[in-house]
């Protein structure tokens, strides 16, 4: 569907240069050597070429939203957008007729403590008209609520109460934002880094008051921790500049 | 062959439109109107106008049914129909969201950056 879409490239069109830039979509082209090992992934320039320019697309419809555009070494695309544009963006992407991404695969979210805003949501969508898939990335802290999505798309009630759940992230005007995994009186949010592997609490069986109760974990052995660095530098590709020393006004730079 | 309106769609819940071509004019002028409501350079009126009208010549300039899914080349009428529908409800609420303004707010540093 590339095909019908006009390629329209604006001046000073920032967010090309975050495709380029960007660490995960570092694809090395091989201009001269074809590849003849079986187990290296072909490259595919011409899909990736097309989605590149969908997502230039995108970005250009709602600039409004959209922080930065994507596409992986194997060839997916990626939207990220601030919060508050969840549902234009997927309203967009589902009824316009260049996309009609009507169908929601999957709703994630991922943990990354550091950050400032550590959840970051993804939605997974596939158009079944145009045979192509979109994930579509936002960001939350905590605290912050996000929209929910199940207006969208109804396939998201059970996956944001999964989030809600096991993250924490609340969803406004859920229609239905209950847990759904863990135990019913459980505290806590299992799938953030910071929540043990264990657990706060186990349960068992008290014949004395003849139910299940709950009681802060023992574990046989203690717990090892493996230190699984490696001596040798692990992402050779993803280096970062490192700064050269900086000198104070008045220093003399060293003979 | 022109007038044998086909007996189904063989999509569950689709019915078979028997006036096609009314229908999607009506729903194109409104979605061109709706879109009227857009400032002149905003991206998502430009294309969609440009599809829309693309369209819409096919419409106009065909009358056969058959021939004209063939030159849409998007799937049955009806699907087109549903389509034209979606796009006139989200060209609705793209007036009021107006997303061709400039970014909301940039997102902190490192927020996207991987591997971590």
């Amino acid at each position: 569907m590339a095909a019908s879409l006009v390629r329209f490239v604006r001046s000073g069109f920032g967010r090309s240069l975050n495709v380029a830039k960007q660490s995960a979509a570092i694809v090395q082209t091989r201009t001269t050597t074809t590849e003849t090992r079986p187990t290296v992934r072909p490259k595919d320039p011409v899909t990736h070429t097309q989605l590149s320019e969908f997502g230039e697309y995108i970005a250009e419809i709602l600039p409004k939203y959209v922080q930065q555009v994507q596409v992986t070494c194997f060839n997916e695309l990626e939207v990220m957008i601030h919060p508050e544009g969840i549902i234009p963006v997927l309203t967009f992407l589902k009824d316009h007729t260049n996309s009609q991404f009507n169908n929601m695969i999957d709703l994630t979210a991922v943990d990354v403590p550091t950050r400032q805003y550590r959840f970051e949501i993804v939605y997974n969508l596939l158009s079944l008209r145009y045979n192509s898939r979109i994930r579509v990335k936002t960001y939350t802290d905590e605290l912050t609520p996000l929209d929910s999505s199940v207006p969208v798309h109804q396939a998201a009630d059970w996956y944001e109460r999964e989030i809600w759940d096991m993250f924490g992230v609340f969803f406004a005007n859920h229609p239905d934002l209950r847990r759904i995994l863990t135990d019913y009186g459980f505290e806590g949010h299992p799938f953030r880094k910071d929540f043990p592997l264990s657990g706060y609490v186990e349960v068992r069986y008290d014949d004395e008051v003849k139910r299940v109760v709950a009681e802060p974990v023992e574990l046989t052995q203690e717990f090892r921790k493996f230190d699984l660095n490696s001596p040798w530098e692990a992402f050779p590709a993803y280096r970062e500049p490192k700064d050269a020393p900086k000198l104070e006004s008045g220093d003399k730079p060293a003979k | 062959m022109a007038g044998v309106i086909k007996k189904t769609t063989g999509l569950v819940g689709l019915a078979v439109s028997h006036n096609p071509h009314e229908r999607l004019r009506i729903l194109y002028t409104k979605i061109l109107g709706s879109l009227q409501t857009m400032p002149q350079d905003a991206a998502y009126r430009k294309y969609t106008e440009q599809l829309i009208t693309q369209r819409f010549n096919h419409v106009k300039s065909e009358h056969d049914v058959e021939k004209l899914e063939k030159k849409i080349n998007c799937g049955q009428i009806e699907e087109v129909i549903s389509q034209a529908e979606a796009e006139l409800a989200l060209s609705r609420k793209m007036t009021e969201w107006k997303p061709w303004e400039p970014l909301v707010e940039e997102a902190p540093a490192n927020q996207w950056k991987w591997p971590i």
